[in-house]
């Protein structure tokens, strides 16, 4: 039999029988049992309970009576951030991202109720999932599996005689390699069934081989790291003191003093001083409440020219509407403007936090995996476009509506009596124009392309430590 | 050889010791990191609030000056709402990350303003930042397991075991003042670069002190977990692994657990229920008697009864933030709800943190901090205490129908 695939033998062997082995392997195996268990009950009672008030709120916004339109404008509608089927696995930033947005004429309102802000504080590790599992404690079991993989055999006096009856350095770091990948599938395997699951809730199956891959590959990163430090290291308590050190500043120290790092150098400002600065800019806009505000008298006179009249109450359309109408597109050019500012520093912050994480394997992998779980700043921000495409949509429809189906007469005369009241209304049946908001993942190639901004550096990582160990390996022979 | 002469034998090794000496550095490198962040931080969110007033202030009078009746004024002007950090907040960001600490509020029902979230960027609320509290709870642990575990093993296997032995009369007391050095090390580095910024920044030394006795307690807990484990007889990878196990059972699946199950026993009303039943009612009322609005609102102002008779037609303010109260008023009993929920959770978390040292460590810093729930919940009665003052500056000017003065504007309340 090929000498590489006999020590990988050997070795699964050795772990089979030392009580170390099994009892990580164990401790591993229920941490993810409970979290995956955990995330999915969450996950899936969290969606029904928002496609529910999706529904609802869709609902109720149709089954409302027959109303002066800009009132609708006013009243508003709700949408809902539904959780991606990958989020059973890898939630990302659902749980610290608001879950509904109010929509209403002449505002855009945050995404209001993070579940974090809510929920029990007890600590910054208390919400572990699935990915997070895979990211900061998979590392540390390999860790613990391959440490003495070398310097066990040099502690114990076995590798002289191996090397001297001719197996090579190269074949005996290859041979103990191939038994950690086999560990790396085997700790695979949960994760597979989590993936299948997101499979039936929908995922991409690209997606998901995608993501099982990248994991793998964050693994094999590990293990070379392990196999080298254990190459390396002539003790086996030192070797694994250096890992768990390694384990200590890759998973947890690195990532948040990167972010205390990021949050100083790139400061973004906020959503209250870029609105008490937007404020500026909108108050130039003129009032889209009131049809005699001098910034539309050049708009009237286009009207009365165009339609030949002298006076608005002559107009065929109702000029209220169209003013509100204009008064709400130019608004939103603006809002539209400060949302992208804000949502540029946030990607801006991202992207520099990417760039550090040449620095963390894990970070750079939690970044990929968040891109390609679709839970990520990107598909945040795709939820806020869509609710304000949904928003401005309504809106417009509505003010259409005010145009071409409420008289002028009857407009400005509703604040008279009941009766007149009443006439300045339109038919419920104008409620309709109001579209489904239903969130979908970016196609799997888009997602692709943003886990790759990270997903390379995992890629380098593991190269240059395949090649640094199999060199420091072939030295072991002399 | 009595414990001081044992401690003072160690305490050289250790010196000598360059593994421990290393860890202390990187403690102390990292306690610094933490320290920096968090008073920059701090600034920042101070600096931050300065500018937002002195806008906000400019706004609102530029607002005012257009308008001609106290309706319009308290629809257009907003005020900034803010909970400033405490001077230990440097230490402990704490919540402050997850829950909003400013808001902008009018005179419209506070419900649905209440819940906006001008939060940070959430990629790095996700990750999380290294606060000193973090640090402290989760990260020294791991240090202190790394600087113990081979405490036993690791002379046993260097072959020196048994001549140390000879050597000590007590031998418990050998290895306990080695474990002990070995810890007040890191325990001095960790809290000195605290006491530090703390001096220099002047912040509350009755504080400091709470916070330093918490970190001494948490250190001493886990130098006797780590002790314990390091005197099994067994060998040093072993020993590790148990230490990390026992870091993971404490640090992350108590916590993880236990939030899930606080979590599903205190369910809370969702937010939807509580924005909607807040828009249904503001929105249902324009198509009400204005007689009914008024009833609700008398009940729970009945001073203004004979203000709110032969209203007459046409649109009027005073109807308007009438129904703006009733609305609130209708959303009382939900919002009550999610925040009594809210409590209810962290009570018991907070009881429950008493089987996990690590969530105890961080939510007695924060308490300590005023980043915690608590603090966000005294912000947040704050602010309704703030628009209920609003509305008890408006109201008479609306209901009375006093003329519309400017002069009128500086006994407008102001946001402490």
């Amino acid at each position: 039999m090929n000498s590489v695939l006999i020590i990988a033998k050997d070795e699964w062997r050795y772990w089979l029988r030392s009580n170390l082995a099994i009892y990580s392997s164990l401790l591993f195996a229920l941490l993810l049992i409970a979290t995956s268990i955990i995330t999915m009950v969450q996950i899936q009672s969290k969606a029904a309970h928002l496609n529910q008030d999706q529904v609802q709120a869709e609902a109720t916004f149709v089954d409302q009576p027959d109303r002066h339109p800009h009132r609708m404008v006013h009243y508003g509608h709700y949408v809902f951030r539904t959780p991606m089927p990958l989020s059973l696995f890898d939630p990302g930033l659902d749980a610290v991202t608001g879950q509904a947005i109010f929509l209403e004429g002449h505002r855009q309102n945050t995404a209001t109720f993070s579940e974090s802000a809510a929920s029990a504080e007890l600590g910054g590790l208390a919400w572990l999932t699935p990915a997070m599992v895979y990211q900061i404690f998979a590392p540390l079991l390999i860790v613990l599996l391959g440490h003495g993989a070398i310097t066990r055999e040099r502690e114990a006096a076995t590798l002289i005689p191996l090397v001297a009856q001719g197996l090579s350095g190269k074949r005996l770091i290859w041979g103990k390699a191939l038994a950690l990948l086999g560990a790396i599938g085997v700790l695979l395997a949960p994760m597979v069934v989590a993936m299948i699951l997101a499979l039936l809730a929908g995922a991409k199956l690209m997606a998901v081989l995608s993501l099982l891959a990248m994991y793998f590959l964050y693994l094999c990163v590990w293990c070379w790291l392990t196999l080298l430090v254990s190459a390396v290291m002539a003790q086996r308590a030192t070797g694994l003191a250096t890992l768990a050190t390694a384990w200590l500043v890759f998973t947890l120290v690195l990532p948040a003093v990167l972010v205390n790092w990021v949050a100083k150098q790139e400061p973004i400002p906020g959503k209250i001083a870029t609105d008490l600065e937007m404020i500026v800019d909108t108050r130039k806009l003129g009032d889209g409440h009131n049809a005699n505000d001098p910034a539309f008298d050049q708009l009237k006179s286009g009207l009365l020219q165009q339609y030949q009249v002298t006076s608005v109450e002559d107009l065929p359309v109702n000029l209220r509407g169209i003013v509100a109408r204009q008064a709400e597109e130019k608004l939103t050019h603006v809002l539209n403007q400060y949302a992208q500012r804000q949502a540029d520093g946030e990607i801006r912050q991202a992207q520099l936090l990417q760039q550090y994480s040449w620095l963390s394997p894990t970070m750079a992998l939690g970044f990929a995996s968040r891109a390609l779980s679709a839970t990520d700043l990107y598909h945040y921000h795709l939820f806020l476009q869509a609710a304000e495409k949904l928003r401005f949509d309504f809106v417009q429809g509505l003010n259409q509506v005010h145009v071409e189906k409420l008289s002028y007469y009857d407009d400005i005369r509703r604040n008279g009596s009941e009766e007149q009241g009443k006439r300045a209304r339109v038919d419920a049946a104008n409620w309709s124009i109001l579209e489904e908001f239903r969130m979908a993942p970016a196609p799997t190639g888009t997602r692709l392309i943003n886990a790759s901004n990270t997903l390379w550096i995992l890629l380098v990582w593991m190269l240059a430590l395949a090649c640094v160990t199999t060199i420091k390996a072939g030295r072991i022979q002399q | 050889m009595s414990l001081i002469a044992a401690i003072q034998r160690e305490a050289r090794f250790t010196f000598r010791d360059r593994a421990v000496l290393a860890w202390a550095l990187v403690v102390l490198a990292l306690s610094v990191t933490s320290l920096w962040a968090g008073v920059a931080e701090v600034r920042q969110q101070e600096s931050r609030i300065q500018a937002l007033l002195q806008l906000d202030q400019q706004e609102r009078q530029l607002v005012l000056a257009k308008q001609s009746d106290y309706g319009s004024a308290a629809y257009y002007s907003f005020h900034l709402t803010y909970d400033a950090p405490s001077d230990y907040a440097f230490a402990a960001l704490g919540l402050r990350d997850e829950i909003p600490w400013k808001h902008r509020v009018r005179m419209l029902a506070l419900e649905g303003q209440i819940y906006e979230r001008d939060a940070g960027n959430p990629v790095l609320a996700l990750i999380g930042r290294l606060d000193f509290a973090f640090l402290a709870a989760m990260i020294l642990p791991l240090i202190i397991i790394m600087l113990l575990h081979d405490l036993h093993s690791g002379e046993r296997t260097a072959g020196r075991f048994n001549l140390l032995l000879a050597t000590a009369d007590k031998p418990g007391q050998l290895w306990f003042s080695r474990a002990l050095i070995r810890v007040g090390l890191l325990w001095a580095s960790l809290v000195l670069p605290l006491v530090a910024v703390s001096i220099f920044t002047g912040a509350g030394l009755v504080t400091l002190v709470f916070i330093v006795i918490a970190l001494t307690a948490y250190v001493g807990f886990w130098l006797l977990v780590s002790y314990w484990l390091a005197t099994w007889r067994q060998s040093t990878p072993t020993i590790l692994a148990a230490s990390i196990g026992v870091w993971m059972l404490l640090s992350v699946v108590i916590p993880l657990g236990g939030r899930v199950l606080i979590d599903q026993a205190v369910p809370l009303p969702s937010g939807a229920s509580i924005l909607m039943t807040q828009r249904e009612a503001v929105n249902d009322a324009w198509d009400l008697p204005e007689s009914e609005t008024y009833a609700a609102f008398i009940a729970e102002h009945p001073q203004w009864q004979d203000y709110t008779q032969n209203v007459g037609d046409g649109f009027q303010w005073k109807w308007y933030y009438a129904f703006q109260q009733v609305g609130d008023q209708k959303t009382q009993a939900l919002s009550q709800a999610y925040h009594q929920g809210r409590v209810l959770r962290d009570k018991l978390a907070s009881r429950l943190a008493w089987v996990s040292p690590p969530a105890l460590l961080e939510r007695a810093l924060q308490a300590l901090a005023k980043t915690d729930l608590a603090a966000a919940m005294t912000y947040e009665q704050k602010v309704r205490a703030f628009h209920g003052q609003l509305r008890a500056f408006y109201y008479p000017k609306l209901f009375l129908a006093q003329p519309y003065e400017m002069t009128a504007f500086e006994a407008l309340p102001e946001y402490q």
